[in-house]
Protein backbone atom coordinates (compact mmCIF):
# COMPACT_ATOMS: atom_id res chain seq x y z
CA UNK A 1 0.00 0.00 0.00
CA UNK A 2 1.06 3.72 -0.93
CA UNK A 3 1.96 5.77 1.73
CA UNK A 4 -0.95 8.37 0.98
CA UNK A 5 -3.37 5.67 1.01
CA UNK A 6 -2.64 4.96 4.35
CA UNK A 7 -2.65 8.49 5.26
CA UNK A 8 -6.18 8.78 3.74
CA UNK A 9 -7.67 5.40 4.92
CA UNK A 10 -6.88 6.78 8.78
CA UNK A 11 -8.19 9.94 8.11
CA UNK A 12 -11.42 8.73 7.08
CA UNK A 13 -11.44 6.42 10.35
CA UNK A 14 -10.49 8.95 12.55
CA UNK A 15 -13.37 11.26 10.69
CA UNK A 16 -15.64 7.99 11.17
CA UNK A 17 -14.90 8.05 14.86
CA UNK A 18 -15.58 10.90 15.63
CA UNK A 19 -18.87 10.95 14.06
CA UNK A 20 -19.87 7.95 15.80
CA UNK A 21 -18.69 9.78 18.87
CA UNK A 22 -20.94 12.72 17.94
CA UNK A 23 -23.92 11.04 17.23
CA UNK A 24 -23.60 8.86 20.26
CA UNK A 25 -23.27 11.99 22.41
CA UNK A 26 -26.75 13.77 20.87
CA UNK A 27 -28.42 10.22 21.49
CA UNK A 28 -27.65 10.33 25.06
CA UNK A 29 -28.82 13.88 24.88
CA UNK A 30 -31.69 13.24 23.83
CA UNK A 31 -32.60 10.49 25.97
CA UNK A 32 -31.95 12.78 29.10
CA UNK A 33 -34.03 15.38 27.48
CA UNK A 34 -37.26 13.32 26.93
CA UNK A 35 -36.61 12.45 30.39
CA UNK A 36 -36.88 16.19 31.71
CA UNK A 37 -39.56 16.63 29.45
CA UNK A 38 -41.50 13.75 31.30
CA UNK A 39 -40.83 14.71 34.89
CA UNK A 40 -42.12 18.48 33.02
CA UNK A 41 -45.52 16.37 31.95
CA UNK A 42 -46.05 14.93 35.60
CA UNK A 43 -45.07 18.86 37.19
CA UNK A 44 -47.79 20.17 35.19
CA UNK A 45 -50.73 17.39 36.44
CA UNK A 46 -50.28 17.92 39.59
CA UNK A 47 -50.47 22.20 39.02
CA UNK A 48 -53.17 21.09 36.71
CA UNK A 49 -54.63 18.81 39.59
CA UNK A 50 -54.46 22.22 41.91
CA UNK A 51 -56.01 24.51 39.17
CA UNK A 52 -59.19 22.16 39.31
CA UNK A 53 -59.50 22.53 42.65
CA UNK A 54 -59.82 25.96 43.14
CA UNK A 55 -62.99 26.64 42.01
CA UNK A 56 -64.28 24.20 44.51
CA UNK A 57 -62.65 26.21 47.17
CA UNK A 58 -64.04 29.32 45.36
CA UNK A 59 -67.66 27.95 45.60
CA UNK A 60 -67.02 26.40 49.60
CA UNK A 61 -66.14 29.80 50.64
CA UNK A 62 -69.00 31.59 49.18
CA UNK A 63 -71.05 29.26 50.68
CA UNK A 64 -70.61 30.95 54.06
CA UNK A 65 -73.05 33.34 55.58
CA UNK A 66 -70.97 36.08 56.09
CA UNK A 67 -69.06 35.74 52.87
CA UNK A 68 -66.79 39.03 52.14
CA UNK A 69 -65.55 39.24 48.71
CA UNK A 70 -61.88 40.29 49.69
CA UNK A 71 -61.18 36.62 50.72
CA UNK A 72 -61.39 35.32 47.28
CA UNK A 73 -59.78 38.32 45.24
CA UNK A 74 -55.98 37.17 45.65
CA UNK A 75 -56.64 33.26 44.57
CA UNK A 76 -58.46 34.33 41.85
CA UNK A 77 -56.37 36.98 40.66
CA UNK A 78 -53.43 34.52 41.46
CA UNK A 79 -55.60 31.94 39.43
CA UNK A 80 -55.79 34.23 36.00
CA UNK A 81 -51.79 34.94 36.43
CA UNK A 82 -51.23 31.24 36.04
CA UNK A 83 -53.19 30.89 33.46
CA UNK A 84 -51.37 33.49 31.51
CA UNK A 85 -47.76 31.90 31.79
CA UNK A 86 -47.27 29.65 28.49
CA UNK A 87 -44.83 27.25 28.57
CA UNK A 88 -43.14 25.43 25.87
CA UNK A 89 -42.37 22.09 27.10
CA UNK A 90 -39.23 21.17 24.33
CA UNK A 91 -37.86 24.05 25.64
CA UNK A 92 -37.30 24.67 29.43
CA UNK A 93 -35.23 27.65 29.66
CA UNK A 94 -34.11 28.91 32.85
CA UNK A 95 -36.70 32.35 31.98
CA UNK A 96 -39.39 29.99 31.13
CA UNK A 97 -39.33 27.68 34.49
CA UNK A 98 -38.82 30.95 36.47
CA UNK A 99 -41.58 32.68 35.13
CA UNK A 100 -44.13 29.85 35.53
CA UNK A 101 -42.42 29.32 39.52
CA UNK A 102 -43.34 33.03 39.99
CA UNK A 103 -46.91 32.54 38.89
CA UNK A 104 -47.61 29.20 40.62
CA UNK A 105 -45.89 30.37 43.83
CA UNK A 106 -48.00 33.19 43.86
CA UNK A 107 -51.23 31.09 43.71
CA UNK A 108 -49.68 28.78 46.36
CA UNK A 109 -49.45 31.44 48.46
CA UNK A 110 -53.01 32.96 48.14
CA UNK A 111 -54.35 29.45 48.77
CA UNK A 112 -52.92 29.23 51.92
CA UNK A 113 -53.50 32.71 52.69
CA UNK A 114 -57.50 32.16 51.99
CA UNK A 115 -57.44 28.78 54.07
CA UNK A 116 -56.08 30.25 56.79
CA UNK A 117 -58.58 33.41 56.50
CA UNK A 118 -61.32 31.14 56.43
CA UNK A 119 -60.53 29.28 59.08
CA UNK A 120 -60.41 32.30 61.32
CA UNK A 121 -63.24 33.71 59.79
CA UNK A 122 -65.96 31.18 59.10
CA UNK A 123 -65.53 28.49 61.84
CA UNK A 124 -68.82 26.71 61.01
CA UNK A 125 -67.32 26.28 57.49
CA UNK A 126 -64.35 24.42 58.77
CA UNK A 127 -66.35 21.93 60.74
CA UNK A 128 -68.18 20.86 57.29
CA UNK A 129 -67.04 17.78 55.73
CA UNK A 130 -66.53 19.04 52.51
CA UNK A 131 -64.23 22.32 53.53
CA UNK A 132 -62.70 19.59 55.78
CA UNK A 133 -61.96 17.17 52.51
CA UNK A 134 -61.66 20.45 50.02
CA UNK A 135 -58.41 21.24 52.55
CA UNK A 136 -56.92 17.62 52.53
CA UNK A 137 -56.68 17.35 48.86
CA UNK A 138 -55.81 21.16 48.44
CA UNK A 139 -52.26 19.87 51.23
CA UNK A 140 -51.91 16.84 49.82
CA UNK A 141 -51.79 18.25 46.43
CA UNK A 142 -48.96 20.69 47.68
CA UNK A 143 -47.45 17.50 48.72
CA UNK A 144 -47.69 16.00 45.19
CA UNK A 145 -45.78 19.64 43.63
CA UNK A 146 -43.19 19.05 45.69
CA UNK A 147 -42.47 15.67 44.81
CA UNK A 148 -42.90 16.20 41.31
CA UNK A 149 -40.89 19.41 41.01
CA UNK A 150 -37.73 17.64 42.58
CA UNK A 151 -38.36 14.60 40.35
CA UNK A 152 -38.12 17.18 37.72
CA UNK A 153 -34.94 19.43 39.29
CA UNK A 154 -32.88 16.23 39.30
CA UNK A 155 -33.95 15.25 35.79
CA UNK A 156 -32.78 18.92 34.74
CA UNK A 157 -29.40 18.46 36.74
CA UNK A 158 -28.64 15.09 35.53
CA UNK A 159 -29.36 16.76 32.03
CA UNK A 160 -27.51 19.87 32.29
CA UNK A 161 -24.42 18.04 33.79
CA UNK A 162 -24.79 15.82 30.62
CA UNK A 163 -25.04 18.85 28.46
CA UNK A 164 -22.13 20.93 29.93
CA UNK A 165 -19.29 18.85 30.63
CA UNK A 166 -16.31 18.59 27.88
CA UNK A 167 -16.59 17.13 24.98
CA UNK A 168 -20.32 16.98 25.30
CA UNK A 169 -20.63 20.75 25.59
CA UNK A 170 -18.97 21.07 21.64
CA UNK A 171 -21.32 18.33 20.46
CA UNK A 172 -24.87 20.26 22.52
CA UNK A 173 -23.56 23.23 20.90
CA UNK A 174 -23.67 21.59 17.56
CA UNK A 175 -26.70 20.12 17.48
CA UNK A 176 -28.78 23.35 19.42
CA UNK A 177 -29.06 21.78 23.11
CA UNK A 178 -29.47 24.26 25.59
CA UNK A 179 -29.33 24.45 29.46
CA UNK A 180 -32.60 23.86 31.11
CA UNK A 181 -34.15 25.66 34.44
CA UNK A 182 -34.44 24.40 37.75
CA UNK A 183 -37.41 25.12 40.31
CA UNK A 184 -35.47 26.99 43.19
CA UNK A 185 -37.00 26.95 46.87
CA UNK A 186 -39.64 29.83 47.81
CA UNK A 187 -38.10 32.97 48.63
CA UNK A 188 -40.56 33.32 51.73
CA UNK A 189 -39.82 30.28 54.59
CA UNK A 190 -43.50 31.08 55.73
CA UNK A 191 -44.92 29.65 52.58
CA UNK A 192 -46.62 25.80 52.80
CA UNK A 193 -43.84 24.44 50.13
CA UNK A 194 -40.46 24.12 51.89
CA UNK A 195 -39.66 20.67 51.68
CA UNK A 196 -37.14 19.92 48.42
CA UNK A 197 -36.43 16.07 47.46
CA UNK A 198 -33.31 15.10 46.06
CA UNK A 199 -34.23 11.50 44.81
CA UNK B 1 -25.04 13.33 43.95
CA UNK B 2 -24.26 16.81 43.44
CA UNK B 3 -26.27 19.18 45.87
CA UNK B 4 -28.29 21.57 43.99
CA UNK B 5 -27.93 24.85 44.63
CA UNK B 6 -31.97 24.84 45.43
CA UNK B 7 -31.83 25.90 48.88
CA UNK B 8 -34.74 23.89 49.81
CA UNK B 9 -33.30 20.88 52.62
CA UNK B 10 -34.39 17.26 51.09
CA UNK B 11 -34.93 14.87 53.94
CA UNK B 12 -32.23 14.83 56.81
CA UNK B 13 -33.32 11.27 58.13
CA UNK B 14 -33.54 8.54 56.17
CA UNK B 15 -33.40 4.74 57.49
CA UNK B 16 -31.42 2.95 55.59
CA UNK B 17 -32.70 0.52 52.74
CA UNK B 18 -34.35 -2.56 55.25
CA UNK B 19 -34.71 -5.92 54.10
CA UNK B 20 -38.11 -6.30 56.05
CA UNK B 21 -41.66 -4.94 55.64
CA UNK B 22 -41.47 -3.71 59.64
CA UNK B 23 -39.46 -1.49 60.88
CA UNK B 24 -39.62 -0.59 64.34
CA UNK B 25 -36.45 1.92 65.23
CA UNK B 26 -38.79 2.95 68.31
CA UNK B 27 -38.96 -0.62 70.00
CA UNK B 28 -43.01 0.42 70.15
CA UNK B 29 -44.16 -3.52 69.02
CA UNK B 30 -43.14 -6.30 70.76
CA UNK B 31 -40.46 -9.00 69.13
CA UNK B 32 -43.92 -11.19 68.69
CA UNK B 33 -46.26 -8.38 67.53
CA UNK B 34 -43.52 -6.84 64.96
CA UNK B 35 -43.13 -10.26 63.49
CA UNK B 36 -46.84 -11.53 63.14
CA UNK B 37 -47.22 -8.01 61.23
CA UNK B 38 -44.22 -8.72 59.20
CA UNK B 39 -45.65 -12.32 58.84
CA UNK B 40 -49.06 -11.03 57.49
CA UNK B 41 -47.37 -8.34 55.09
CA UNK B 42 -45.12 -10.79 53.60
CA UNK B 43 -48.31 -12.92 52.67
CA UNK B 44 -49.84 -10.08 51.53
CA UNK B 45 -47.15 -9.31 49.12
CA UNK B 46 -46.86 -12.61 48.25
CA UNK B 47 -50.98 -13.18 47.13
CA UNK B 48 -51.00 -9.80 45.38
CA UNK B 49 -47.92 -7.93 44.74
CA UNK B 50 -49.00 -4.79 46.70
CA UNK B 51 -45.80 -4.24 48.90
CA UNK B 52 -46.82 -2.17 52.68
CA UNK B 53 -43.93 -0.47 54.75
CA UNK B 54 -44.30 0.09 58.25
CA UNK B 55 -41.88 2.65 60.10
CA UNK B 56 -41.81 3.76 63.80
CA UNK B 57 -39.10 5.95 63.92
CA UNK B 58 -38.59 8.50 67.03
CA UNK B 59 -37.25 11.05 65.05
CA UNK B 60 -37.85 12.59 61.35
CA UNK B 61 -34.71 14.79 61.48
CA UNK B 62 -37.32 18.19 61.40
CA UNK B 63 -38.70 16.80 58.68
CA UNK B 64 -42.58 16.45 57.53
CA UNK B 65 -43.65 13.04 57.90
CA UNK B 66 -45.29 12.51 54.39
CA UNK B 67 -42.26 13.72 52.76
CA UNK B 68 -39.82 11.04 54.74
CA UNK B 69 -42.45 8.33 53.67
CA UNK B 70 -42.58 9.54 49.94
CA UNK B 71 -38.75 9.54 50.11
CA UNK B 72 -38.72 6.07 51.50
CA UNK B 73 -41.02 4.76 49.17
CA UNK B 74 -38.61 6.29 46.07
CA UNK B 75 -35.55 5.12 47.14
CA UNK B 76 -36.45 1.87 48.52
CA UNK B 77 -38.68 1.01 45.70
CA UNK B 78 -41.98 0.01 47.55
CA UNK B 79 -43.93 -1.33 45.32
CA UNK B 80 -43.12 -3.64 42.32
CA UNK B 81 -41.86 -1.32 39.08
CA UNK B 82 -45.09 -2.10 37.10
CA UNK B 83 -47.57 -1.12 39.26
CA UNK B 84 -46.04 1.50 41.84
CA UNK B 85 -48.38 -0.37 44.14
CA UNK B 86 -46.49 0.43 47.50
CA UNK B 87 -48.08 1.97 50.75
CA UNK B 88 -45.91 3.49 53.61
CA UNK B 89 -47.09 3.79 56.71
CA UNK B 90 -44.60 6.30 58.92
CA UNK B 91 -45.30 6.87 62.67
CA UNK B 92 -43.23 9.12 64.67
CA UNK B 93 -43.24 8.14 67.90
CA UNK B 94 -43.60 10.61 70.79
CA UNK B 95 -40.48 11.50 73.14
CA UNK B 96 -38.75 13.99 75.65
CA UNK B 97 -37.26 15.44 72.79
CA UNK B 98 -39.61 15.13 69.90
CA UNK B 99 -43.22 15.61 72.05
CA UNK B 100 -45.23 15.12 68.58
CA UNK B 101 -46.60 12.08 67.17
CA UNK B 102 -47.26 11.82 63.45
CA UNK B 103 -48.62 9.50 61.31
CA UNK B 104 -48.45 9.19 57.54
CA UNK B 105 -49.68 7.11 54.90
CA UNK B 106 -47.53 7.47 51.86
CA UNK B 107 -48.99 5.69 48.68
CA UNK B 108 -47.67 5.05 45.23
CA UNK B 109 -48.80 6.15 42.04
CA UNK B 110 -50.27 2.97 41.53
CA UNK B 111 -52.42 3.12 44.25
CA UNK B 112 -53.53 6.42 44.42
CA UNK B 113 -56.61 5.57 42.96
CA UNK B 114 -57.68 2.87 45.44
CA UNK B 115 -56.24 4.43 48.41
CA UNK B 116 -57.26 8.29 47.66
CA UNK B 117 -56.18 10.85 50.12
CA UNK B 118 -58.85 11.44 52.08
CA UNK B 119 -59.75 7.74 52.42
CA UNK B 120 -56.36 7.90 53.64
CA UNK B 121 -57.05 10.80 56.28
CA UNK B 122 -60.44 8.85 57.55
CA UNK B 123 -58.04 5.80 58.16
CA UNK B 124 -55.84 8.08 60.82
CA UNK B 125 -58.39 9.99 61.73
CA UNK B 126 -60.67 7.03 62.63
CA UNK B 127 -58.74 4.09 63.69
CA UNK B 128 -55.14 5.18 63.86
CA UNK B 129 -55.17 8.13 66.20
CA UNK B 130 -56.94 7.16 69.08
CA UNK B 131 -54.66 3.61 69.92
CA UNK B 132 -51.54 5.24 68.98
CA UNK B 133 -52.20 8.16 71.79
CA UNK B 134 -52.48 5.31 74.35
CA UNK B 135 -49.62 4.13 73.10
CA UNK B 136 -51.06 0.97 71.46
CA UNK B 137 -49.33 0.95 68.20
CA UNK B 138 -50.01 -2.63 67.19
CA UNK B 139 -53.81 -2.22 67.09
CA UNK B 140 -53.67 0.75 65.36
CA UNK B 141 -51.45 -0.56 62.56
CA UNK B 142 -53.70 -4.41 62.51
CA UNK B 143 -56.64 -1.75 62.61
CA UNK B 144 -55.26 0.09 59.71
CA UNK B 145 -53.98 -2.70 57.42
CA UNK B 146 -57.58 -4.50 58.07
CA UNK B 147 -58.85 -1.21 55.82
CA UNK B 148 -56.10 -0.96 53.19
CA UNK B 149 -55.69 -4.92 52.78
CA UNK B 150 -58.94 -5.63 51.12
CA UNK B 151 -59.29 -2.30 49.35
CA UNK B 152 -55.85 -3.28 47.68
CA UNK B 153 -56.55 -6.81 47.25
CA UNK B 154 -59.52 -5.69 44.63
CA UNK B 155 -57.08 -3.62 42.56
CA UNK B 156 -53.90 -5.81 42.19
CA UNK B 157 -53.67 -9.70 42.41
CA UNK B 158 -50.66 -12.01 41.94
CA UNK B 159 -52.44 -13.14 39.38
CA UNK B 160 -52.71 -9.88 37.18
CA UNK B 161 -48.72 -9.44 38.03
CA UNK B 162 -47.44 -12.89 36.72
CA UNK B 163 -49.99 -12.10 33.45
CA UNK B 164 -48.18 -8.75 32.50
CA UNK B 165 -44.90 -10.56 33.15
CA UNK B 166 -45.31 -13.59 30.82
CA UNK B 167 -46.96 -11.20 27.78
CA UNK B 168 -43.93 -9.03 28.49
CA UNK B 169 -41.51 -12.28 27.99
CA UNK B 170 -43.98 -13.60 25.00
CA UNK B 171 -43.70 -10.06 22.89
CA UNK B 172 -39.09 -10.11 23.93
CA UNK B 173 -39.86 -13.79 22.45
CA UNK B 174 -41.38 -12.74 19.41
CA UNK B 175 -39.22 -9.94 18.63
CA UNK B 176 -36.51 -12.16 18.91
CA UNK B 177 -37.64 -14.86 16.31
CA UNK B 178 -38.99 -12.03 14.17
CA UNK B 179 -35.43 -10.65 13.65
CA UNK B 180 -33.83 -14.35 13.68
CA UNK B 181 -36.63 -15.09 10.58
CA UNK B 182 -35.82 -11.69 8.80
CA UNK B 183 -31.70 -12.24 9.03
CA UNK B 184 -32.49 -16.45 7.99
CA UNK B 185 -34.62 -15.00 5.02
CA UNK B 186 -31.86 -12.03 3.98
CA UNK B 187 -28.92 -14.93 4.04
CA UNK B 188 -31.25 -17.41 2.23
CA UNK B 189 -32.08 -14.36 -0.70
CA UNK B 190 -28.51 -13.98 -0.67
CA UNK B 191 -28.07 -17.46 -1.30
CA UNK B 192 -30.00 -17.73 -3.75
CA UNK B 193 -28.66 -15.23 -5.91
CA UNK B 194 -24.58 -15.77 -5.13
CA UNK B 195 -24.45 -19.59 -4.46
CA UNK B 196 -21.29 -19.68 -4.95
CA UNK B 197 -19.68 -17.12 -2.43
CA UNK B 198 -20.76 -19.47 0.35
CA UNK B 199 -18.80 -22.54 -1.54
CA UNK B 200 -15.90 -20.32 -2.30
CA UNK B 201 -15.12 -17.43 -0.51
CA UNK B 202 -14.99 -18.02 3.15
CA UNK B 203 -15.17 -14.50 3.93
CA UNK B 204 -18.09 -13.53 2.80
CA UNK B 205 -19.69 -16.39 4.92
CA UNK B 206 -18.19 -15.40 7.46
CA UNK B 207 -19.40 -11.57 7.03
CA UNK B 208 -23.66 -13.31 7.09
CA UNK B 209 -22.45 -14.77 10.33
CA UNK B 210 -21.19 -11.73 11.98
CA UNK B 211 -24.13 -10.28 11.00
CA UNK B 212 -26.33 -12.72 13.23
CA UNK B 213 -23.48 -12.77 16.19
CA UNK B 214 -24.70 -8.93 16.19
CA UNK B 215 -29.03 -9.91 16.99
CA UNK B 216 -27.52 -12.64 19.21
CA UNK B 217 -26.21 -9.47 21.03
CA UNK B 218 -29.02 -8.26 21.17
CA UNK B 219 -30.72 -11.26 22.67
CA UNK B 220 -30.61 -10.04 26.44
CA UNK B 221 -31.85 -6.84 25.64
CA UNK B 222 -35.06 -7.94 24.29
CA UNK B 223 -35.46 -10.39 27.45
CA UNK B 224 -34.18 -7.67 29.86
CA UNK B 225 -36.78 -5.61 28.71
CA UNK B 226 -39.41 -8.60 29.43
CA UNK B 227 -38.81 -9.06 33.07
CA UNK B 228 -37.90 -5.46 33.45
CA UNK B 229 -40.63 -5.50 36.25
CA UNK B 230 -39.49 -8.48 37.91
CA UNK B 231 -36.95 -7.25 40.80
CA UNK B 232 -37.67 -10.08 43.33
CA UNK B 233 -40.45 -8.99 44.56
CA UNK B 234 -41.76 -12.20 45.83
CA UNK B 235 -40.34 -14.93 48.37
CA UNK B 236 -40.96 -18.81 48.38
CA UNK B 237 -42.29 -18.79 51.88
CA UNK B 238 -40.32 -17.41 55.15
CA UNK B 239 -38.86 -13.60 54.73
CA UNK B 240 -39.72 -10.98 52.37
CA UNK B 241 -38.13 -11.70 49.13
CA UNK B 242 -36.95 -7.63 48.58
CA UNK B 243 -39.01 -4.45 46.77
CA UNK B 244 -39.65 -4.72 43.76
CA UNK B 245 -38.75 -0.55 42.63
CA UNK B 246 -42.41 1.58 42.78
CA UNK B 247 -42.46 5.08 42.52
CA UNK B 248 -44.26 7.36 44.94
CA UNK B 249 -46.04 10.90 43.53
CA UNK B 250 -46.24 12.52 47.15
CA UNK B 251 -50.18 10.95 47.93
CA UNK B 252 -51.49 10.22 51.22
CA UNK B 253 -52.23 11.60 54.42
CA UNK B 254 -50.98 13.00 57.91
CA UNK B 255 -52.53 13.04 61.32
CA UNK B 256 -50.93 13.74 64.60
CA UNK B 257 -51.29 12.41 68.18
Amino acid sequence: MKKSTIVIISIVAFVAILFIWGISVNNSLVKHDEKVQQAWSQVENVYKRRMDLIPQLVNTVQGAANYEKGVLTEVIEARSGVEKVKIDPENLSEEQVKSFQQAQDRLSKAVANSIKVTVERYPELTATQGFLNLQQQLESTENRITTERGKFNKEVQEYNTKLRRFPNSIIAGICGFEKKGYFTAPEEAAEPVNVEFNF
Amino acid sequence: MIVLGVGGLHAQWMPEKSNRLVNDYSHMLTTEQANSLEKRLVAFNDSTSNQIVIIITPTLGGDAAWAVATQIGQEWGVGQKKFDNGVVILIKSKSAEEPDGDVTIATGYGVEGALPDAFCKRIIDDVMVGPLGNGDYYTALTEALDLIEPTLRGEYSYAKYRDEERRDAVTGLLIFVGLIGVVALSLWLYYRKHPNDFNNKGNNGHKGGGGSGLFMGAYPWFMGSGTRGGGGGFSSGGGFGGFGGGSFGGGGASGKF
